[in-house]
């Protein structure tokens, strides 16, 4: 449960460019997070989830390796609560001056940490700071529905029976966004593609993710994705089935050698490298990364890319995915309206790009997903 | 040794005073179980000694401190919870789901009142219906014991599940907070409201004077009342009690529901002193871990407080665990485990007359 | 058919639950509940998967499975029979113990591949309509279920052993006059209930979801023992309980594969309100038929 607020950290954006006038930035000796012997890392859920946390983790392995001289601090399953500010705390205490705190939740708790110790640079994942921006605090993310709308026109290709399936956990808008992405992207090549959708209510309960995707495939899905912490289960019945898979998370190609498509994974280590460079060279107020900095395909450097495609995926389906690819670099968004809902109303009106506050605030499915959104 | 009398004999009730001695055992038990964890950690390659000392290091830091305060303050009606039914032989394993349906409680009144009433008196009614609600909880299975014959210990548990798919239910739509950028979440509560705080800016909030206002409520209720000896009489041999005429179903109900308002008040104290808005996994075991401190504790109310006490503060010296040591944050749970279950087995062995 | 689809799902998902169901009606028909079964269950399913893992065989991983859960069972029974703790309060013990070991020790093996169980569907019977997917298109520790039912049943109810094992849950002094130990035959009993709530535990990692993650029994330990009283320690009728929840669980996927929305969290807490249900109507009937002595820890929970 813990690691349900962890994975719904999504790309808020409201401003693209990041509009900073604190300070120019300038070197001094006080800049804050210079002079320190180590960096923390905290997560919400289990370093080991294969999934989010993890990611981040081996963000922080990267970051090891590329700065040997630092000692990396994590703590895993850390609460989104006060919890998470004494945590920090110790880690501040320990001599670490750079704290990453990786959930959307570790929000408040981040910034409190960051007033008490102006020397300390907080960096904080997923999140967004509505107001001013303290000159020792910066949030940072990717835009992740942006691979799973890629994914989508490789999975919108491969259909034989025009079912595509996926399992999710709850709700969430992170989900949303994904599932309608993943629609999206599969209707723009292939207009009779749907999308089935079957919840666990549990971000890792493998036993019902077998239960979901057999009857999914019983169904005549032959496509499946996911949005779940632990992804084996549902790879596993996919490729035992014949059927096709799409990934998240991770590249989990050798579990499916015969049905992987695509899929989308994690890649945290450049980023926070070149964060951490900026910070340690005493440059970090001022800098891009001191705002709401936010990444996608129009901009580069997203942390959430496109998985390696399987030995099924044709020249022509990677060459409409490239073009998807052009087009979103130059639109901003695979949510380019119109996009309709599933009752038929328009959400997005045409030629209109959302805003990212009104993607992350998503409570709908587009059309073409089968299914309800359970708490409606 | 004969199988018989060992057998039969550890079903056998045993009143409760019978533990009045065993405190040096207690102590004894308590102090062996960091020796066994202690060994843990050296199979995964820690140092024992580096490792606790970083532990108690990490406590004497003042917001430490004041954080061990707040979930000792939680944990201590968590595991007064547990205690009051225990004393009269019930098993409630259903903390955890009457602190969630406490807590809910607690915010669908703090919804409705906090920006329309005094935030005293907002509080006031959250802490009456966290309580009420606690109670219905633990009092459905309480009902089912009396009428079905269904056991409390396994109905309180299945119920814990539920309560979790209520709030779950409640947060992804009626509740959802429209400013939450999606998140599954209620609107914070106003902070007239909440429970004020010791130290501005600080974490310890009143919530520990009302956990030891229970405290003192549940001592003096089952050592000075008519009700406390009742209920031990029941706990300790329910056919005599009968026999002496004590009606045992009311009696069984009241400790029950009184249990269970305990634990929805820790449910408040966790919402209007901490979180202030409910999100899934708010809870993190606190009912689990307050029925350890009950057990911990031999169910004897200012036990129960130290016990919750040293939980808290191995809770909290748990982050040194993994900052300082780099174990799995579960390795917790093997620490408690492992307290405990050399607390249950060094207990007298009541079958064997030595 | 969505039917035939549930109930193909109850089975497939109701044989781990089975399994410690069984094993939990061994342990109680010998007078000792375990509520650690659930954990029996979860170093069960590590201990499976990672011997599974390292030598490729799930035969191999099943034993092994076997073996933890019953080590973890027996710490329960030293804890209950040879120290007098309270049985429920040490149960949940046990259960935080195996939690807290396997979420340590099973950390490596999270995304590890591992080569499963098979189904394999038995030539002929699989083809029978209805019948044959629900019944015999299954991995071999499902049909592995189907003979240990009866065969449990048949020890308990007709073998000279299982009078043993009876007696010492009903009437263990006469059982020593006897010359029997009833301590002996309770340990042994609480030992096979974990070993065979290991089995379950190995049926989740190794055969049905073919993973392996922390918790990943979800409560399913705890099910086992509510159907063990509702199906009056009954070995057979605790298999039509096994797979009533495992339809249970299977309904909310079944429903939302063709299109029908509901409410999640109402299809969430199913199964767990099931088993309430079924304790309402079958209980005041039921705990007649306890095993006398176990009945004493269900009428009054000693306190101490």
């Amino acid at each position: 449960m813990k690691r349900l607020v962890a994975v719904t950290a999504c790309a808020v954006l409201l401003t693209a460019c990041a509009t900073n006038t604190t300070s120019s930035s300038k070197t001094s000796e006080s800049a804050p997070g210079t002079g320190g012997t180590k960096i923390g890392f905290i997560f919400v859920g289990p370093k080991d989830d294969y999934g989010y946390n993890q990611a981040a983790y081996e963000g922080s392995q990267a970051v090891a390796k590329a700065y040997p001289d630092l000692e990396v601090l994590t703590a895993e399953n850390v609460p989104e609560d006060d919890n998470a500010a004494r945590v920090m705390e110790g880690m501040v205490r320990k001599g670490a001056k750079i704290i990453f705190a990786t959930s959307y939740g570790h929000r408040d708790p981040a910034l409190k940490v960051a007033a008490a110790n102006p020397d300390v640079v907080v960096l904080q994942q997923g999140n967004i700071v509505d107001g001013p921006m303290p000159p020792n605090f910066g949030t940072y993310f990717g835009t992740v529905y942006e691979p799973v709308y890629l994914a989508g026109i490789v999975a919108g290709k491969a259909t034989r029976s025009n079912k595509l399936g996926y399992v999710y956990a709850f709700p969430i808008s992170q989900t949303l966004d994904n599932i309608n992405a993943f629609q999206l992207g599969a209707a723009s090549v292939n207009p009779a593609a749907k999308t089935y959708v079957v919840n666990t209510s549990n971000w890792c309960d493998p036993a019902k993710q077998a239960e979901a995707a057999k009857s999914l495939l019983s169904q005549g899905v032959d496509v499946i994705s996911q949005h779940q912490d632990c992804t084996a289960t549902v790879i596993r019945a996919t490729e035992a089935a014949g059927a096709y898979t799409v990934g998240y998370h991770a590249d989990a190609s050798p579990l499916a050698p015969k049905g992987w498509l695509t899929g989308s994974e994690w890649d945290w280590g450049p980023l926070y490298t070149k964060m951490i460079q900026t910070v340690v060279a005493g440059q970090f107020t001022g800098s891009p990364y001191n705002a709401n900095f936010r990444v996608g395909l129009k901009t580069g450097d997203n942390p959430f890319v496109q998985s390696p495609y399987g030995p099924t995926v044709d020249g022509a389906t990677k060459k409409l995915v490239d073009d998807a690819k052009a087009r979103i670099s130059k639109d901003g968004s695979p949510f380019l309206g119109p996009v309709v809902d599933q009752a038929g109303t328009v959400r997005v009106p045409a030629g209109t790009v959302p805003d990212y506050k009104t993607i992350e605030s998503i409570d709908y499915f587009v059309g073409g997903v089968v299914g309800k959104i359970p708490a409606s | 040794m004969t199988g018989a009398a060992v057998g039969a004999a550890e079903v056998r009730p045993q009143t409760v005073d019978n533990r009045q001695r065993s405190w040096p055992r207690w102590a004894a038990a308590v102090l062996a179980a960091p020796l066994i964890f202690g060994a843990f950690a050296a199979v995964k390659g820690v140092d024992p000694v580096a490792m606790y000392a970083d532990m108690l290091a990490s406590l004497a830091d003042p917001a430490q401190a004041q954080t061990v305060l707040v979930r000792a303050a939680i944990l201590l009606l968590a595991g007064l919870a547990v205690a009051v039914p225990a004393r009269a032989g019930l098993l409630n394993v259903g903390g955890e789901g009457q602190i969630v349906i406490g807590a809910v409680a607690a915010a669908g009144v703090g919804l409705v009142t906090d920006q329309r009433l005094p935030g005293g008196l907002a509080l006031v009614l959250m802490v009456v219906a966290a309580m009420a609600a606690g109670a219905a909880w633990a009092g459905i299975a309480a009902g089912l014991r009396l009428t079905a014959n269904v056991n409390e210990a396994i109905s309180t548990l299945l119920l814990n599940f539920v309560a979790i798919d209520i709030m779950l239910g409640l947060i992804y739509d009626p509740w959802k907070d429209a400013a939450g950028f999606g998140q599954p979440s209620s609107r914070p509560l106003e902070e007239t409201a909440r429970l004020p705080l010791f130290v501005t800016g600080g974490t310890l909030n009143a919530g520990i004077l009302l956990a030891l206002l229970a405290l003192a409520g549940v001592w003096f209720a089952t050592r000075r009342t008519a009700w406390g000896f009742r209920l031990r009489v029941v706990g300790g041999n329910p056919e005599a009690a009968r026999r002496a005429g004590m009606r045992v179903g009311p009696l069984l109900l009241s400790a029950m529901l009184v249990g269970g308002a305990l634990a929805g008040l820790a449910g408040l104290v966790h919402f209007a002193g901490t979180e202030f808005k409910l999100r899934p996994g708010m809870t993190t075991s606190f009912g689990y871990v307050g029925f350890l401190a009950s057990w911990l504790a031999l169910h004897r109310p200012l036990r129960v407080g130290l016990a919750a006490l040293l939980l808290a503060a191995i809770a909290m010296g748990g982050d040194s665990l993994q900052i300082d040591s780099g174990l799995p944050a579960a390795s917790l749970n093997v620490l408690m485990a492992v307290v405990l279950l050399v607390v249950l087995g060094t207990r007298r062995h009541p079958g064997r007359k030595s | 058919m969505i039917f035939v689809d549930v109930l193909a799902g109850g089975v497939r998902g109701g044989t781990a639950i089975l399994y410690a169901a069984l094993g939990e009606t061994l342990a109680e028909r010998a007078g000792v509940i375990n509520l650690g079964t659930e954990g029996s269950m979860l170093t069960g399913a590590l201990a499976a998967y990672a011997v599974t893992a390292g030598t490729g065989d799930p035969w191999a991983g099943v034993l092994a499975g076997a073996c933890a859960g019953a080590l973890l069972a027996a710490v329960h029974a030293f804890t209950v029979l040879s120290r007098g703790a309270n049985q429920l309060a040490t149960g949940l013990v046990v259960l935080f113990l195996g939690a807290g070991l396997t979420s340590m020790f099973g950390a490596a093996y999270v995304g590890r591949a591992i080569s499963p169980f098979q189904p394999y569907p038995i030539p002929g019977l699989s083809r029978i309509p209805w019948a044959g997917p629900i019944l015999f298109d299954h991995d071999p520790l499902v049909y592995a279920s189907y003979l240990l039912a009866p065969a449990l049943w048949w020890l308990l109810f007709r073998s000279r052993w299982g009078l043993v094992v009876r007696s010492a849950g009903e009437r263990p002094a006469v059982l020593a006059t006897y010359g029997h130990s009833p301590l002996l035959v309770r340990y042994l009993a609480v030992v096979g209930g974990g070993l065979l709530a290991g089995i379950g535990g190995a049926h989740l990692s190794t055969a049905y979801a073919n993973a392996w993650f922390e918790n990943m029994t979800a409560g399913r330990g705890f099910i086992a023992v509510a159907l063990v009283i509702f199906a009056a320690w009954h070995p057979l009728r605790a298999v039509g309980g096994a797979y009533l929840f495992g339809a249970a669980l299977a309904l909310s996927p079944a429903l939302q594969a063709r299109g029908y929305g509901f409410n999640q969290f109402a299809l969430d807490a199913l199964p767990y309100l099931v088993t309430i249900a079924a304790l309402i109507v079958l209980g005041r009937r039921q705990t007649g038929a306890a095993p006398e002595d176990l009945s004493r820890v269900f009428q009054l929970t000693p306190t101490r």
